[in-house]
């Protein structure tokens, strides 16, 4: 099978399970009448706008809200509101499927836009550096820690590794995270309780950096403490696993000496399943994320998410909702790419 | 004689850690199960009004072993009998007294009384509260009828039977001005706005000097007294409760609204157990089951699952569970069904490839051309080979499912009729608890979620050998 082949045929199946969770999405929305609330929140909303408008012009208080009226059934009729939701159905997953969110009720950009996709459009950078950031670390750290338990394997330190790794696993983002700005920012006073810039932000260009990295070191220090663990421990059975294939053996019969076969024999095969754990790490980062977002006040797509539960602001959770999903596959295709050049065996 | 696997699984320490910290757990879950009422969450924990004899906010009571003066602690005193009773013409006075010994460096948070059950027949009896201070001096706090009698209304007249009358006496105006009145006999001046600033239980806890306030604490035993004027001898009181509101309370303290921690801490138990376990245990059923399926059976109904699986497998979990329970009304069992729903199909795709290779091994074979059915193989002859994997995956699996829960929960999209851990923290995230460093109300919830999910781990990683024989020898 070619390389495209492959990765089409992944392409296939991972746009299927996107689609599918927009249609579960938008089924569960429309049979629930969650959606038909959320349209007449919008009619009304320009309706109050409206009335405001015509009681200046429109003295007589029957002709007004007749006029009213007539607005009103215009508008639900653009809106679909006057058809069952099945048959809005379509129509609502094409506008998704083009990034036409729709408008936030509660909450607006920076800039004071209230479309969703604009304010999502602000705060998706922020969200995306904190999470590579953070597994970028944590893999480094967490190779590095397991590699070097696995080569020592049933060694004081190998027992300590393991210990720590589980202790990391089941440690939840977000409570790490309130321990920190606890005891980082309450008792020691070392980092700002949340954030990402100070207020007034400083004016230079370094400074501004500088004032960005401070606010920004609780965040990812969270996630590295919670993400490494996992990383440490599944590098180190990876490798222990290639460790023990004929191949190695073969390779210790020859004579060759101990560290060539550790770089060229052992870790160099265990590349592909570590990064196949990438998308593991992912996975975990980003409802880690959401959350450690929340905790510290962080202006990305996770702290929004909060934000928009708390106001009950239903256009922007299903926005966040498929948008998350999104940025889930998006991200495990290019990993899957990744695994197929480094894996030749996948290939075939 | 133990069998093989079970002396594997207890010769690492992580399974023994593992298996105390889990029967710490259970009878935690047990205790709970047994002593709280079922209705826990609606009745108590979120019923404000259980709550109001309780200090605000207050550090747990052992810190008390580790400062050098001792803060206040939560002092109740409760009296189910008169101390004496005397009849003076047609009136009956009858006296409870509540005596408290006070030695603490701070005053109290609060001072309130209340009143149990009370039974009347021709008017309302009128109470009297006062107090009598170390110093000898007696202060007259607050007197009023206890209720009133409605137009119709035939005796005997029968009032606080559901809920005590409660006098707040830090917040009753007729305190505050007894209490400044009190202070301008011993010639202190002080303005009623200022009173109600600092509160009238620090004046009446505080020795007071020749024309001024000290700002010490009168230590020694105040006797609160609560006199009731009766107006037939068949009225009934029940019982007269004080209540010194303290600044450090329990094992765990209180938080904002003043509930005991301590106890949504114990209630978090039974919850986490319950949710982990209902969910690996589900998760598990139906994953292995669809996995031996998938694998024993092929064909079309092979690819069916395994197709499904894989897009399952694709879903972020995080982001639909807020969906969901953000959509529907929170509820525990909801939260269940979509972990289950949505985490069954790792298992499968993990189970069906190790039944591929079990399908072709020779005992399998033989059954088959002994005409066994496919059923009795895969019940028989599959299932007894990989049980040991599945077991250890349910037990790997538990903890992930406490996670989420607690996830949701801190959202604020948690069960409301079912304390948990999460809620307790999204509690005290939402209203700053962390920006103030009230400790007692971050750590130990957070604590408990991590011990009960590294419990589950540990278990894991001590049946990791016994599932998987490659690893015994390194340990």
């Amino acid at each position: 099978m070619s390389l495209g082949r492959v990765l089409a045929i992944r392409a296939v199946s991972l746009a299927v399970v996107l689609f599918g969770v927009l249609l579960m999405v938008v089924l569960v929305l429309g049979a629930t009448g969650v959606s038909d609330r959320i349209l007449s929140a919008y009619v009304n909303d320009q309706l109050r706008v409206i009335r405001q408008d015509l009681a200046q012009r429109i003295r007589d208080p029957g002709e007004l809200e007749s006029a009213l009226e007539q607005y009103r059934s215009e508008l639900a009729a653009s809106y679909g509101l006057d058809r069952p939701w099945y048959q809005r159905l379509p129509q609502m997953i094409l506008n998704v499927l083009t990034l036409d969110l729709g408008y936030s009720r509660t909450i607006t950009s920076f800039t004071g836009s209230s479309r969703i996709a604009d304010i999502i459009a602000e705060r998706l950078p922020n969200s995306i550096i904190l999470v590579t950031t953070a597994v970028i670390i944590s893999a480094l750290i967490g190779m590095a820690l397991g590699v070097r338990a696995a080569v020592r394997a049933g060694s004081r330190y190998d027992r300590i590794l393991s210990l720590l790794s589980s202790i990391s696993f089941a440690l939840p983002s977000w409570w790490t995270g309130l321990l920190f700005i606890l005891i980082f920012s309450f008792y020691l006073g070392l980092f700002p309780f949340g954030g990402l810039y100070s207020a007034p932000p400083p004016t230079g260009t370094l400074e501004r950096l500088t004032d960005i990295l401070w606010h920004a070191t609780l965040p990812v220090a969270t996630l590295v403490t919670v993400i490494v663990g996992g990383w440490a421990y599944i590098s180190r059975t990876i490798v222990i696993n290639t460790a023990k294939e004929d191949f190695v053996n073969v390779a210790r019969a020859k004579g060759l000496p101990e560290n060539l076969i550790m770089r060229r024999y052992i870790i160099r095969p265990s590349a592909p399943p570590i990064v196949t754990n990438i998308v593991f790490a992912i996975s975990g980062s980003i409802g880690g994320a959401i959350l450690t977002e929340t905790v510290f006040n962080f202006p990305g797509m996770g702290r929004l998410y909060y934000e928009a539960i708390t106001s009950f602001d239903e256009g922007l959770v299903i926005a966040l909702t498929y948008l998350y999903t999104l940025i889930y596959i998006a991200s495990r295709f290019i990993l899957e790419i990744l695994y197929v050049i480094l894996d030749p065996r996948v290939r075939l | 004689m133990a069998p093989e696997w079970l002396r594997i699984f207890w010769s690492y320490n992580v399974s023994k850690a593992g298996v105390i910290l889990l029967a710490f757990t259970v009878l935690a879950s047990v205790y709970v199960l047994t002593s709280y009422p079922p209705d826990f969450g609606v009745r108590v924990w979120n019923n404000p009004g259980y709550w109001a004899d309780y200090p605000k906010e207050a550090p747990p009571a052992w810190v008390n072993l580790l400062t050098a003066e001792r803060a206040p602690e939560h002092i109740v005193a409760v009296s189910n009998t008169p101390s004496s009773t005397y009849t003076s013409g047609s009136k009956i006075l009858t006296i409870y007294e509540l005596p408290i010994f006070y030695d603490f460096k701070d005053y109290p948070s609060f001072l309130s009384l209340s009143v149990g059950p009370i039974e009347f027949y021709q008017s309302p009896p009128i109470i009297e509260v006062s107090v009598t201070r170390p110093d000898g001096q007696t202060v007259t706090l607050y007197t009023a009828p206890v209720s009133s009698i409605f137009p119709g209304e035939e005796p005997p007249f029968k009032r606080f039977t559901e809920t005590p009358l409660r006098i707040y006496l830090s917040g009753e105006g007729e305190v505050i001005q007894s209490v400044q009145r009190f202070l301008s006999n011993s010639g202190v001046r002080i303005s009623y706005e200022d009173l109600v600033k600092i509160g009238p239980e620090s004046i009446i806890f505080q020795a007071i000097g020749d024309d001024a306030l000290t700002g010490n604490v009168l230590r020694g035993t105040y006797i609160l007294r609560a006199v009731f004027q009766l107006s037939s001898p068949d009225d009934k009181i029940s019982w007269v409760k004080a209540v010194v509101g303290g600044r450090v309370y329990g094992l765990s303290g209180t938080d904002r609204v003043g509930r005991d921690l301590a106890a949504g801490l114990l209630f978090g138990f039974p919850v986490a157990l319950l949710i982990g376990l209902v969910t690996s245990s589900l998760t598990t059923v139906i994953g292995s089951s669809l996995g031996i399926l998938s694998g024993y059976h092929g064909g079309r109904l092979d690819e069916l699952i395994q197709r499904i699986a894989d897009i399952l497998n694709n879903i972020p979990l995080l982001p639909l569970l807020i969906f969901f329970t953000f959509i529907f009304k929170p509820s525990i069992w909801l939260i269940v069904l979509i972990l289950v729903a949505f985490g069954w199909s790792g298992l499968t795709i993990v189970v069906r490839s190790i039944v591929l290779q079990v399908k072709s091994e020779q005992y399998v074979e033989a059954a088959v051309s002994l005409g066994t059915s496919s059923w009795r193989i895969m019940s028989r002859h599959i299932f007894p080979r990989i049980a040991p994997f599945i077991f250890a995956q349910m037990i790997f699996s538990t903890p992930s499912a406490i996670l989420a829960e607690a996830a949701l929960s801190f959202l604020g999209l948690g069960d409301p009729s079912l304390p948990s851990w999460g809620q307790i923290l999204d509690y005290s995230f939402r209203s700053g608890g962390v920006n103030i460093g009230l400790w007692w109300w971050i750590i130990p919830p957070g604590l408990l979620i991590v011990l009960t999910g590294l419990t589950f781990v540990l278990l894991s990683l001590g049946m990791e050998p016994v599932v998987s024989p490659r690893l015994r020898r390194l340990r």
